[in-house]
């Protein structure tokens, strides 16, 4: 288990900040509308790769809207809608010509309350998969084996995967989603919350999980729980109202902001 | 101090008003409450003890082949359920074939395509066709379904087939009148949608909102959020909705018997009239006597039994998709 740090203390066992690290994603000047409100304003903000970039804030601060730009979900509501650029890799996702489908493969998501498909652990992890490639039985489970060694679930549900994954207990379940995600190999992950519905125990796994992952992937995480962006993340965006106030490494923003909003936050004086 | 908490602890002890409460009321209420529940109970074993009783000259004279025969002479007395058994079941099972789909289909697309402003109306309207009165289908059935079915399906369709194997049985009509085995599940099929789409469109919107995104999430198409995870995830009451659609079909009265043709004729043909056991005894409980009476109370017996069934098959559904 992680112990975790007082937020003002540096926080401990987490690697630095590569601030030269090639930037993956790009926002550049994102506004956003659900219908005639407006959500994001005037959005900058790069995330780096292999590099977990936290978004904080509190409720209603568009954190959870920015990460939903970033695969598009948000386009399911047609009153919803996002002005601006998000370059993935040099290519604009907000472009109406991205393949949506390949975009939600390529950036995968994790949500706030495990969601398991109603079909078996197994077919859980294949069925994503199966979506764009076609594989041999063997190579499929090889891939699934691989996807559920990297979630941290494979020891848990090696002999029963043939079982509904709805099965399993919520942290598992959160696990068999991050299997799923991660079996797609995406370049990006985006975590909304991902522990909001789990108990502490579960969370610390969780968070471990997602240290490991950053070696393969970059990975940006909405949290309302700052010793969680303290103990897992590289950078730190503080979001207020719909802006963005302060972003830097994880250890400027909470030993030395230079906003009073922000310093106000994570003392929590506000939130 | 210890005074003012003793004045409010005496002034609490005072304001306790309510008596025991008393052993009479509440037990004539549980014993109330128990009737009514018993009541029904009563009823259906009344019913069914009641009809079986009528028909049992019925089975008793002929036996297992009351079953298995096909005739249903009210002169010479003879009288078998195949051909009432065969139609109703027939019937049904087109009504399901054509009504289902459809169902999924308007309630696939109340929930996941919908535009905002277009949901409230379609919604209605398909409500609105539940409250159409059994009769007024019947009639419109027969008056107006029938003479368009008649010429612009059955005759063309019966041209086409006239001679080829198998399709050429099975869709081809001999007096093509319009009324018939697939009239009446057409029909039917519009009778059961608004019932099964509706309870489908509601346990759809109770998928949270989070599984559907996470579908797309992972890059799915409609198609494939829709086929893999919201119908399997409300596969239960699904199966619930479409047995409920079963039910209704087999034993709709007054709309079939408008439009099967009430023929006691064993056809391969869906085109050819035919009856259910519903429609049988709606033609002729008005005029019978002696063993055409219990041969009728017999036949409602057999339906009760089919919906038994069903409602069994139902069950077995459900817990299997629950424990997969």
């Amino acid at each position: 288990m992680n112990a975790a740090p007082a937020i003002s203390a540096a926080p401990s066992g987490r690697s630095q900040a590569n601030e030269t690290a090639p930037v993956r994603i790009a926002v550049k000047n994102l506004d956003f509308y659900y219908g005639s409100f407006h959500g994001l304003k005037g959005i900058n903000l790069d995330f780096r790769d292999r590099q977990v970039t936290a978004l904080i804030g509190p409720s209603g601060c568009g954190k959870s809207t920015l990460l939903r730009t970033f695969n598009r979900i948000y386009s399911l509501y047609p009153e919803q809608r996002a002005e601006g650029e998000i370059l993935l890799d040099g290519r604009n996702v907000l472009d109406p010509k991205v393949d949506l489908n390949e975009l939600r493969a390529r950036v995968g998501m994790v949500f706030q309350k495990p969601t398991p498909f109603p079909m078996s652990i197994y077919d859980n992890v294949a069925f994503g998969l199966r979506l764009y490639e076609k594989l041999p039985k063997a190579e499929l489970d090889v891939r699934v084996e691989e996807s559920l060694r990297k979630a941290a679930l494979w020891d848990e549900v090696k002999d029963k995967l043939k079982q509904s994954g709805m099965g399993l207990s919520g942290g598992q379940q959160q696990r068999l989603c991050i299997a799923r995600t991660v079996a797609q190999r995406p370049e990006v992950i985006l975590f909304d919350e991902p522990t909001s519905a789990l108990d502490p125990i579960s969370t610390g796994r969780i968070e471990e999980l997602i240290e490991q992952l950053r070696n393969e992937f970059t990975i940006a995480i909405v949290t309302h729980n700052m010793q969680q962006a303290a103990r897992i993340s590289q950078f730190t965006a503080f979001m207020y109202l719909g802006e963005l106030v302060e972003f830097g490494p994880t250890n400027r923003i909470f030993m030395n902001p230079k906003k009073r909003q922000t310093q106000d936050y994570i003392t929590g004086r506000f939130g | 101090m210890t005074a003012l908490t003793e004045q409010i602890a005496l002034a609490r002890a005072r304001s306790v008003v309510r008596k025991a409460p008393g052993k009479g009321f509440d037990g004539l209420f549980r014993a109330s409450a128990y009737g009514a529940a018993l009541l029904v109970l009563l009823m259906l074993g009344g019913i069914l003890a009641s009809i079986a009783y009528g028909g049992w000259p019925a089975f008793r004279e002929f036996g297992f082949g009351f079953v298995t025969s096909s005739a249903w002479n009210i002169g010479t007395e003879q009288y078998g359920a195949l051909v009432a058994i065969i139609g109703t079941l027939a019937s049904a099972v087109i009504a399901l074939l054509i009504g289902v789909p459809l169902s999924l289909g308007i309630a696939v697309y109340l929930t996941q395509l919908c535009p905002g402003w277009a949901r409230r109306p379609v919604s209605m309207t398909i409500e609105l066709l539940a409250s159409v009165p059994s009769i007024i289908y019947g009639m419109w059935g027969l008056f107006i379904f029938a003479p368009l079915f008649a010429r612009f399906v059955q005759v063309p369709t019966s041209n086409l087939v006239e001679g080829l194997p198998v399709v050429g049985t099975l869709l081809y009509a001999r007096v093509p009148s319009g009324v018939g085995i697939l009239t009446a599940g057409i029909i039917l099929a519009i009778m059961i949608v608004p019932f099964v789409a509706s309870i489908t469109r509601d346990m759809l919107d109770q998928i949270p909102t989070m599984l559907r995104e996470s579908a797309y999430g992972i890059g799915c198409t409609t198609w494939e959020v829709v086929r893999h995870v919201l119908v399997p995830q409300a596969a239960v009451s699904i199966i619930g909705a479409v047995m409920l659609g079963l039910g209704r079909a087999l034993g709709e009265t007054m709309a079939v018997t408008f439009v099967i043709g009430n023929a006691n004729r064993l056809s391969a043909s869906i085109f050819d009239p035919g009856s259910t056991i519903a429609s049988r005894i709606a033609n002729e409980f008005n005029e019978a006597d002696g063993m055409q009476l219990n041969a009728l109370m017999a036949l409602g017996c057999i339906l009760f039994v089919i919906t038994f069934i069903v409602l069994i098959i139902a069950r077995l559904l459900v817990r299997r998709v629950k424990v997969a």
